[in-house]
């Protein structure tokens, strides 16, 4: 009877903690729509600090013994258009480079030449 | 749609992406542990998956200024929330 019954709880264990894994996934909102989910990303960022902090507590350690997460604010579209920016702005300024960097170029090899 | 619109929206997109990903990656994981015997493809399926989702939200996401709410209360929503 045990036997019988053995992969029977086994089976329904697994599709247990996957069924709540997925449950907990759509009811925090990671399976949402974007908003949803930028929102789910900013509670999760907001959350990590504290647990951090709680975690060392736990283990007995100080504050100053690991290092601080580096706040990270990146925006796609600012280091894009600060990309092109510069871009062009080097595209303009080549001509008088060039000539520039020819003219020391010469100046070089006609002092190596004396 | 403004330009600083089209940066939340993309930046928007960006969040989601890797959300879904991660989230498509764990479910991967779990189910490629119970039930597949730790095999690769349902993490590569749950990733994929997860960045499909994505892709369809930031798709509906970039479409929805330009198409035409028959709802005046969702059109009005919409207006209110880009600002």
């Amino acid at each position: 009877m045990a036997t019988k019954l053995l992969p029977v709880v086994k089976l329904a264990t697994k599709v247990g903690i996957a069924g709540g894994a997925v449950y907990v996934a759509y009811d925090s909102g990671l399976l949402g729509g974007s908003e949803q989910g930028s929102e789910a990303l900013q509670k999760a960022r907001a959350a990590v600090p504290p647990a951090i902090e709680e975690w060392m507590k736990y283990f007995g350690l100080q504050q100053t013994q690991l290092p601080t997460i580096p706040n990270v604010e990146f925006s796609p579209v600012q280091a894009w258009n600060s990309g092109v920016r510069w871009t062009i702005s080097r595209l303009s300024e080549a001509p008088t480079k060039a000539s520039e960097m020819t003219t020391q170029g010469f100046q070089f090899v006609k002092d190596l030449l004396k | 749609m403004s330009e600083r619109e089209l940066g939340r929206k993309l930046d928007r997109c960006l969040a989601d992406g890797v959300i879904k990903l991660g989230t498509g990656l764990g479910l991967g994981i779990v189910f490629s542990v119970l039930f597949f015997k730790r095999h690769a493809w349902p993490i590569s399926f749950g990733s994929g998956a997860g960045l499909g989702m994505a892709y369809a939200n930031c798709q509906n996401d970039l479409r929805w200024h330009y198409l035409l709410h028959r709802n005046p209360k969702v059109a009005l929503a919409d207006e209110t929330t880009q600002r």
